[in-house]
């Protein structure tokens, strides 16, 4: 029996239908329909505990924004590190496959750490980044990114050593490094609108 | 008396037109303190991993020395450049920044922060060649690392409260804050 149904392409078929289902969301009038659709949850998000305490006690939100900044340290830290090393500038004298895995598992918690905290800022502020579009951009960039990242770069760098073209990593390096300073930009540009 | 100085050298370069220049500008100022911000990602980033390299938290199968010797450039240049718009961020607001009691603890906490890396490097360079494939440091090197991981978190934290105008000095009830922050009988300007 077959590990998958689609054959050994499961994790590209599955990158295209995303961005072909993203691409249809994006020209169609369902992206209208779903943010209006999307306004009950927001005004919800701000009722909640989180809500309350991020309204209410200004000390409390910013300390859970600087907490925010530290998981953005992390996962800067540890994409730099890894890409990198992929690219060939870093740690060269250290296995490839090594230095990607450990540094995959502090992105790991770096980006759970600035989920669990951006779930709590965007409660407290729910409604006025409802209307922010850059606020959006940021969630394209962060959904981009993730997908990116489980779905493309990590089944990639997995592959034992020359499996891979250099050149291919290299771009994905790229890549990778300019997605996630792309999410930072535009959650930094939150706070200037508005 | 220092305070004062402090506040007459803010006024000073409050007044010269670069500074208004960049305050005033939206697109400029913004690009400054994102820079500030986004280069936590290089810098601060890489600190971290060198820390918890030390704690064994973060990969404890590489040698402590590569890690701290190959890391320590990109570190720097990320040091450098939050340095650099930390410097312009204070020179476009000069007078509330230099009556921050947020900037002034942020400054204090990142002399002790230095002084621990210096102490940290020695250790370290002293010591590495016996323990290089440990997963974890010995217990010196690793309670610097724990103050250098919770010494910059404050930083970071002090660095995001000098945004709030909880202890701004036209709000500030409190004699001892008033001294800390370094207000001067009420005279406050943005």
């Amino acid at each position: 029996m077959p590990a998958s149904l689609l054959g050994p392409y499961t994790r590209t078929i599955l990158v295209i239908a995303i961005l072909a289902v993203a691409l249809a969301f994006a020209l169609s009038n369902a992206r209208v329909e779903v943010h209006g659709n999307l306004l009950p949850m927001f005004e919800w998000m701000e009722t909640t505990w989180f809500g309350y305490i991020g309204k209410t006690w200004g000390a409390a939100f910013a300390t859970v924004e600087a907490v925010h900044l530290l998981g953005l340290a992390l996962l800067g830290g540890s994409v730099i590190v890894a890409e990198g090393r992929l690219f060939g500038v870093f740690l060269t004298d250290v296995k490839q496959g090594v230095i990607t895995a450990r540094c995959n598992r502090t992105f790991n918690i770096a980006l759970a750490t600035l989920i669990a905290t951006g779930v709590f800022m965007a409660c407290g502020v729910a409604l006025k980044i409802y209307y922010l579009p850059v606020y959006w951009y940021k969630m394209l960039a962060l959904g981009a990114g993730a997908l990116f990242h489980y779905l493309v770069r990590q089944p990639l760098v997995e592959r034992g050593p020359g499996e891979v073209n250099p050149w291919l990593l290299k771009l994905m390096a790229i890549a990778s490094i300019m997605v996630w300073f792309t999410v930072a930009a535009t959650g930094r540009w939150i706070g200037f609108s508005g | 008396m220092l305070n004062e100085f402090i506040f007459n050298i803010a006024v000073w370069i409050d007044d010269t037109r670069w500074s208004a220049m960049l305050h005033e500008s939206y697109y400029m100022y913004n690009w400054v303190e994102s820079t500030h911000v986004l280069t936590l990602m290089v810098s601060l980033g890489i600190l971290f991993l060198i820390d918890l390299r030390m704690l064994g938290v973060a990969l404890p199968d590489v040698p402590a020395s590569r890690i701290a010797e190959r890391l320590n450039l990109p570190m720097l240049v990320g040091f450098s450049v939050m340095v650099i718009t930390g410097i312009l961020l204070v020179y476009a607001v000069p007078v509330r920044s230099a009556q921050s009691v947020w900037l002034r603890i942020k400054m204090v906490l990142m002399l002790g922060c230095l002084v621990n890396a210096i102490f940290f490097h020695r250790q370290l360079s002293a010591s590495v060649s016996s323990w290089d494939n440990e997963p974890r440091a010995p217990r010196k090197l690793r309670i610097g690392a724990m103050l250098s991981l919770g010494g910059w978190a404050l930083i970071v934290m002090c660095g995001r409260f000098i945004a709030y105008d909880w202890f701004d000095c036209q709000y500030n009830d409190s004699e001892l804050l008033a001294v800390v922050a370094g207000c001067i009988d009420g005279q406050t300007r943005f």
